[in-house]
């Protein structure tokens, strides 16, 4: 399996206080992969392992498959080069980013990109882009100062894309952004995986993660829970997933076709409602409306029971946390 | 398994990255309302040394005295030096870390090396950039009222002096901040160290006399007269010096420097106080001296510093 992001035993401590706690990550290319867990369960420390910032106690951390190493075993004068080379390809945003207040937005990019070693004409070219895509333009002269907590949040996601990475980290991008703010985020982060980057994203915003992830992990006082597809951590506990219809006249008919349907395990009725439990957990709405409305049905209302998350998640916090007591 | 794959990029030249960060720096030192302050005050205090003369003339209708060596005597006095280190290193560590900015800029693919090199070639220039309009204003001033002025030439020698004497402070103000990770102790660490130094050079001096120890930690030093052809010259012989040592050792390469020790003694009721010889020493020596130990507790407190910042943690 091509890995993004390996970590083998990973173990950090704050004094007494284990943080992070034999942890073993795992995050394919190509994925966006969920970093899941309630506050205080490790996200944040991991990350900051991961992009170098902290030494884990034990373990070992393999990033874009280079072995990371604190600075003190990359020799004395060796870590000159190599620790920084092994951040080319990585864009991180750290939870509630701060950056220099006395510089521009724009200022700001351009540094940091000379910073990745492009030259004046790449910068030139990629920042207004940038600043296009995260929605700072017209402001990218004003001070980072003057700056809302919203507009720091957006200029730390459009830091993290300057040399087109192939592995972005994105610690809580949505904190303490508005409704409108955090649907935005989602989009740029879907935009940001389109280039077959890797993209691991912490939160504990359930449906953010569900609307644009395709890996989770969930993490509890410094362990992993769980890490798979979202679609098998949603189906974990529950059964599979159902699908309710509501149409205006039902018939043996309707009720048959359904029945038939390949992805369809069973259909009960009550009332006008079909209450159809399906195999997967995929959306299959198209397929069962098309064959109600061929055999004559009027579709009135659906919903799909979807992906169960939230209780997968408290479920697994509440049995880990009932287990272990702290 | 292969890990490396086609997308590896070309490792992009250090150099561009390395001046990223001088520039960051730049931006930081010259955009704090504070140094603009200084440099302000600075200029004020030049100023003064060459306007006061003018009014003291005018006042007592005397004529200025030509002083041809005014300029090449041109120094910052050791808490200038103090006080522009403190300026311009005293927040470029700490406030990093104070501010949390330390974070994305350790995540950008600089080493931490880089950063604390860049930190300091930034130090230097903005220094340099400093000291050489403080000369040149100097000089010009020095001109207006002493009139002409000799060993012009040697000026640059005495910028460089005076340059490596604030360099001592900054090595020890970036420790103490790299250390301590906060602007108010190293700051605190920093005003406490000179002054503590000052004074305790001042008060051994008088009880104990002077004596070439004192000589050995940062600041002033003993002081003591250089008898030349010209006259008698003033010479402090510790770190704070080395610009005007410098060019006396290059004017007059053989002379030596009496150190003396103040006697207090009872007459009657009175207390006379005298001035006896203690022990002489060849400018040559004292300003080598003075060079080597600067070089020294710099490179020490820089390293301290590096590999304080190579090793932290950011908790922040
Ligand atoms: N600098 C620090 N010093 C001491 N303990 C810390 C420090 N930073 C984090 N911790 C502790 O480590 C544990 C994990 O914290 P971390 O910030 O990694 O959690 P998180 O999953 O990111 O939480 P959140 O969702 O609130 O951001 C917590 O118990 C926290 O109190
Ligand atoms: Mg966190």
């Amino acid at each position: 399996m091509d890995l993004a992001i390996e970590t083998n035993g990973l173990t950090k401590k704050y004094g007494s206080l284990t943080a992070v706690n034999r942890l073993d990550l795992r995050v394919k290319r190509k994925t966006i992969h969920g970093f899941l867990g309630p506050n205080g369960a490790g996200k944040t420390t991991t990350i900051k392992i991961l992009v170098g910032l902290l030494k884990p106690n034990e373990g070992t951390v393999r990033v874009l498959g280079q072995e990371l190493h604190g600075d003190k075993t990359a020799g004395f004068l060796n870590s000159f080069y190599e620790q920084a080379d092994s951040r080319l390809s990585i864009g991180y945003m750290p939870e509630l980013p701060k950056f220099p207040k006395h510089l521009k937005g724009s200022e700001l990019l351009d540094i940091y990109g000379q910073m990745y070693g492009m030259t004046q004409q790449h910068r030139n070219e990629q920042i207004p882009k940038l600043i296009e895509l995260v929605g700072l333009k017209g402001r990218e002269n004003d001070l980072i100062g003057k700056y809302s907590k919203g507009m720091q949040q957006r200029i730390g996601i459009a830091q993290t894309l300057l040399n087109n990475p192939e592995l972005v980290i994105l610690d809580e991008p949505s904190l303490g952004l508005d409704p409108v703010g955090m649907v935005e985020v989602r989009e740029v982060v879907k935009e940001i995986a389109k280039e077959g980057r890797t993209v691991l994203v912490s939160s504990h915003l359930l449906f953010e993660v569900e609307q644009i992830c395709t890996d989770v992990t969930i993490i509890n006082r410094g362990t992993a829970l769980v890490s798979d597809t979202l679609q098998r951590v949603s189906g974990l506990i529950e059964g599979p997933a159902m699908l309710h219809v509501e149409v205006a006249k039902t018939s043996d008919k309707i009720v048959n076709a359904v029945k038939k349907l390949p992805s369809v395990t069973s259909v009960v009725q009550t009332g006008n409602t079909l209450r159809i439990q399906m195999k997967t957990h995929e959306d299959t709405r198209a397929q069962v409306s098309q064959e109600i409305t061929m055999s004559g049905g009027i579709i009135i209302g659906m919903s799909q029971k979807t992906s169960n998350l939230e209780d997968v998640f408290i479920q697994l916090i509440h049995k880990d946390q009932g287990e272990k007591p702290r | 398994m292969n890990t490396r794959t086609s997308t590896r990029r070309r490792r992009p030249s250090w150099f561009i990255r390395f001046w990223a960060v001088v520039r960051y720096e730049m931006l930081w030192n010259i955009r704090k309302k504070k140094f603009l302050g200084l440099v302000i005050v600075a200029f004020a205090l030049a100023t003064l040394i060459w306007v006061l003369p003018i009014v003291s003339s005018n006042a007592t209708d005397q004529p200025i005295e030509a002083d041809p060596d005014f300029a090449v005597n041109f120094a910052i006095p050791g808490i200038g030096l103090f006080l522009f280190a403190l300026i311009t290193a005293m927040n470029s560590f700490s406030s990093e870390f104070e501010s949390g900015t330390v974070v994305p800029l350790l995540t950008k693919p600089v080493s931490r090396t880089m950063v604390f090199l860049g930190k300091l070639l930034a130090a230097l220039i903005i220094i340099l950039f400093t000291y050489t309009i403080l000369f040149v204003y100097g000089i010009i001033g020095g001109t207006l009222v002493y009139g002409s002025q000799n060993n012009l030439h040697l000026v640059p020698i005495g910028l460089f002096g005076n340059i490596l004497s604030t360099f001592l402070w900054v090595a020890i103000i970036i420790a103490a901040g790299t250390l301590s990770k906060s602007t108010i102790i190293s700051a605190l660490v920093a005003f406490g160290l000179f002054f503590g130094l000052l004074f305790a050079v001042q008060i051994i001096s008088v009880l104990a006399g002077p004596s070439p120890i004192l000589n050995y930690v940062p600041g002033s030093g003993a002081s003591g007269k250089m008898m030349t052809p010209q006259g008698q010259i003033d010479i402090g012989a510790g770190t704070d010096n080395i610009g005007v040592n410098m060019i006396n050792y290059v004017l007059y390469p053989s002379a030596n420097v009496d150190f003396n020790m103040t006697r207090i003694e009872l007459q009657g009721n009175q207390p006379l106080i005298t001035q006896v010889f203690a022990y002489s020493e060849p400018i040559s020596l004292i300003t080598s001296r003075s060079v080597v130990t600067t070089i020294v507790y710099t490179i020490v407190f820089l390293f301290i510093a590096w590999i304080a910042f190579k090793w932290a943690q950011i908790l922040e």
